[in-house]
Formats: structure tokens, sequence, C-alpha cells
């Protein structure tokens, strides 16, 4: 081959690559807007900064700070009720980067479907259900 | 049309406006912000996240372009250096290693440097691998304690340092292994896929063998990372090199595409239990964002010898960091002191450093 051939890459590498490379762009200006809506409005937060930093330099343990900061912790999909919230909205971009992988997996696994290769359309589909479950907390 | 206004510099500036837009608008009013009783100011709130932004970037420039999660950088330096809880630590430290192998995701995957197919491959024997470590986890300390986990880091470091050795006498076989047979199995898997080899200015297309023995050594790194709760890419990268026959370059791609997936898993129970405070773990996020993705343009244009020395400097450091825990464990030594660390970490990348400006003028 030479070099101006390049060779084209399969349909399920590119959708992986690109639905996992255009969410984890989204997630991180969520994640940069998010402190910023935090200290704006330092009230408007289920853990004010200013007694949460200090806690975490001070070394509490987490649920230490949701506790004493927070009034509890609200669990780990809070941001679904406090979107509008400034760690609401931070988690909503830490949320949704961690879960990317799904996405990317559901779409690739059809596309191998499409390309003819059913065993890693099944194996695509298993790494996803692992994600799945961690997501819903069962493991 | 400037570069600068293409894919990815169009979305990279985009993100860096964003990011220096929000800080500016968080010093400004970090200023005129009342510090209660008890909390702390507006202003050191701010210098704590720009901080960990500029820490972050830097760890994710060096941990794609040598395959590792960024975590085993993260992890030690945090908890040496500031008071904050371990599982504070430890959770955030894996928004470290996987978010620079997400974003890197993208570049890889179209240039073709990573291969999809490999990855998933690798991410289902993994994951099996993780569950199964963290039961084994569980009964280990039950039933063998703290000596049957000096034992094992003990025996890894050991095989690391083999590793790490050979990958020093190894040379041109380990940047481009040669695959002599190849066997049934991994032939019916049909993983090659030739690519673009910038730094050399032509295609590649790299058979691969022994494909049921890398799934197997994948269960066994899973296993141990469940177990340990340690980052794996140390281990990845030259599983697939020296089992499979996958380039470095390609592995190290591999690597941080694989670790992006299996972390989608690791993460969520410390999400679902609130370790990861949002705030305090967002600049981590952005500057492994923005670190990893100029960090992947660099792996695609850097030469294959250059991977391997900062491979190698990793191995080393982490081989130190097995051995001296193993033996603490089984109480042949104290504590090793965090400046011993300090030193160790130092004088191995110096030499590292030292290799690469050196093989940068020999191969010109």
């Amino acid at each position: 081959m030479s070099v101006e051939e390049r060779p084209k890459m399969p349909a399920s590498q590119l959708v992986y690559g690109e639905i996992v490379y255009w969410v984890t762009v989204v997630a991180a200006i969520i994640c940069s807007i998010g402190p910023f809506i935090s200290i704006k409005n330092v009230e408007n937060n289920i853990l004010n900064p200013h007694f949460l930093f200090a806690g975490i330099f001070e070394g509490k343990s987490p649920e230490t700070i949701w506790q004493e900061v927070g009034g509890g912790f609200p669990g780990g999909h809070f941001y679904l009720a406090n979107f509008g919230m400034g760690d609401g909205f931070t988690q909503a971009g830490l949320a949704l980067g961690c879960s990317v992988g799904l996405y990317g997996l559901i779409a690739a696994s059809f596309c191998f479907l499409k390309e003819g290769n059913p065993l890693f359309f099944v194996l695509s589909l298993w790494v996803a259900l692992l994600i799945s479950v961690s997501m819903i907390g069962i493991v | 049309m400037s570069k600068m206004f293409k894919s990815p510099w169009l979305e990279c500036n985009i993100m860096l406006a964003v990011l220096i837009i929000s800080f500016i608008g968080m010093y400004l009013i970090g200023q005129g912000l009342e510090t209660p009783p008890g909390g702390m100011s507006g202003l050191t709130i701010v210098g704590w996240l720009a901080g960990f932004f500029f820490l972050s970037f830097g760890i994710a420039l060096v941990a794609v372009i040598g395959g590792i999660g960024g975590g085993v950088l993260f992890t030690p330096f945090m908890l040496a250096f500031t008071s904050v809880d371990s599982l504070i630590v430890r959770a955030t430290g894996l928004i470290v290693a996987m978010f620079s192998g997400l974003i890197s995701t993208g570049p890889f995957m179209r240039g073709g440097l990573a291969n999809l197919k490999i990855c998933v491959f690798c991410a289902a024997a993994y994951g099996v691998g993780a569950f199964t470590g963290a039961q084994g986890a569980i009964y280990v300390a039950k039933h063998l304690g703290a000596t049957g986990e000096g034992v094992v880091r003990i025996s890894l470091g050991v095989i690391l340092f083999s590793l790490a050795v050979y990958f020093i006498v190894g040379g041109k076989k380990i940047e481009w292994p040669e695959v002599k047979k190849i066997d049934g199995f991994t032939k019916k898997l049909k993983m090659t896929q030739p690519y673009y080899e910038a730094s050399l200015g032509k295609v590649i297309d790299y058979p691969l063998t022994r494909a049921g023995g890398v799934l197997a050594a994948i269960i066994g790194v899973g296993m141990l990372s469940g177990f340990f709760g340690l980052g794996a890419g140390w281990a990845i990268v030259p599983a697939q090199n020296l089992i499979m026959c996958v380039p470095l370059k390609v592995a190290a791609a591999n690597s941080g595409v694989l670790l992006g997936m299996g972390d989608c898993i690791a993460v969520w129970p410390y999400l679902l239990m609130g370790a990861i405070i949002p705030v305090f773990a967002a600049p981590w996020l952005v500057g492994q964002v923005l670190g990893g993705l100029l960090g992947a343009l660099i792996l695609i244009k850097v030469k294959a010898g250059f991977v391997r020395y900062l491979l190698i400097g990793f191995m080393f450091f982490a081989c130190f960091g097995l051995l001296t825990k193993g033996l603490t464990m089984l109480g042949v030594i104290g504590t090793v002191p965090l400046w011993i660390n300090g030193v160790v970490f130092v004088t191995i990348f110096a030499v590292v450093i030292v290799s690469i400006v050196r093989y940068m003028k020999a191969e010109g």
C-alpha cells in the first residue's frame, strides 16, 4: 500500500470513537461551567463550597462531609432532581461522562452486526451490560 | 480556514474558552464572597480548583503517551501532599484514570492507532476478572490477611521487574513484534486492522497471535485490578505486546481506550456512594480531557521508542512501589518515607529523559 492509501476504518470503530469523544467533550464543558454556578451562588448547592472544601482538606470522610454540609447524601443520581444547582449540574456532567462507554458500545454493537460480526456484537453488548448494572447499583 | 477552527482544535479552543471564562468569573465573584466562620474563602477555593486543573492536565499528557491511567501518578501525590480522605482520593483517581482514555478514544479510533475489536475483546475479559478479583479480595481479607496481600504484591513486583528488563533489552522487537505463527483461534477472530503510522509515513499491517493467551492474561490483570483496586494500564500494555504481538504504540493506544471503557464499570459504585464530590472532581476531569486530547495528538506522531522508554520508567516505579509495600506488609521493612519515593521517582525519570533524548538524537 502506498502512503496515499490510508486504510478506511470500520464503521463500528468510527461510531464508537465519535460518540465517546463528543459526549466526553460535552461532559468536560458541563464540568467547566458547574463550579462557576457553585461559586456564583453558594447557597444554590447541596454542598456549600465554603464548608465542602474546608471539610475535604480537613480529611473528613465523604459520608461525614455529605452529612455535615449537605444534611446527608441524596443518592448518586441526585442531579436528576437538582439539575439547576451548582453541584447538581456538575454531577450531571460527571454522570454523563462516566456512562459514555455504554452509549458508544450499544451503537458499535449494531455496527458490528451490520459488518457481519456477531461475536463482537455479543461482546460489545456484554461490556455494555456490565456498565448498565454498575450504573443501576447492582454491583 | 485556519486549522484552529477545525476538529480537534476547534473543540479544544471551545473547551479552553469556556474554562478561562469560568475561572475569570469565579475569581471575580470569589473576591467579593464573604467567608463564613469555619469555611474556606472564595479565592482559596478558586486557587485550589485552578491548581487541580493544571496538575491534572500535566498528568494526562504523560499518561496517554505511556498508555497508563493517570491514577498511578495522582493517587500517591494526593495521599503524600494533602490530608484529603483516602476514599475521596481513590474515587477521584478513577476519574483521573479514565477521562484521558475517553477523550483520546476519538483520535485513536479515527486514525486506527487503537483497535476497537482488541479493546472490546480485552474489556469483556477484564470485566470478568475484575468481578472475580473483587470477590477474591473479600476472601483473602478474611483468610490470609496482610501476609497474603504482601506475598501477592511482591510476586507482582518481581514479574513487573522482569517485564521492564525485557522491555529494555527487547528494543525494536518490542516496538514492532514479529509474528512467526498465527494460531487458528486468533485467525478466526479477525482482529487485525492496518493503520497509517504517522511517525514512519507508511501503512502498518500487524498480524496478531495467541489471542487465547491474552484473554487469560487480561482476566488475570482484571482480577489483580479488582483485588487490589489498582490501575491496570502498566499490565495491559505488556500483555498485549508480549503475548499477542500488538505493536507497542497500538498497545498503548488500546490501553487508554480500554481504561476509559472498563472504568465506566468501576467508577459507578463510587458515584453512587458519594465518594466522588462533584465540584472537587470537576477540575480533575476537565484537566484530563484537555491534557488527554493533547497527549493523544502527540502519541500519534511520536516514534515507538519514545513510548517504550516512558513505559519502562512507569514499570520500574510501579515495581518499586509494589516491592516496598509488599515487604512492609510482611513486616520485613518499615513504611518507606515519602521522600524516598520522591527520590526514586525523580531518579527513574531523569534516566528516562536522558534515554529519550539520546534515542531521539540517534533517530535524527
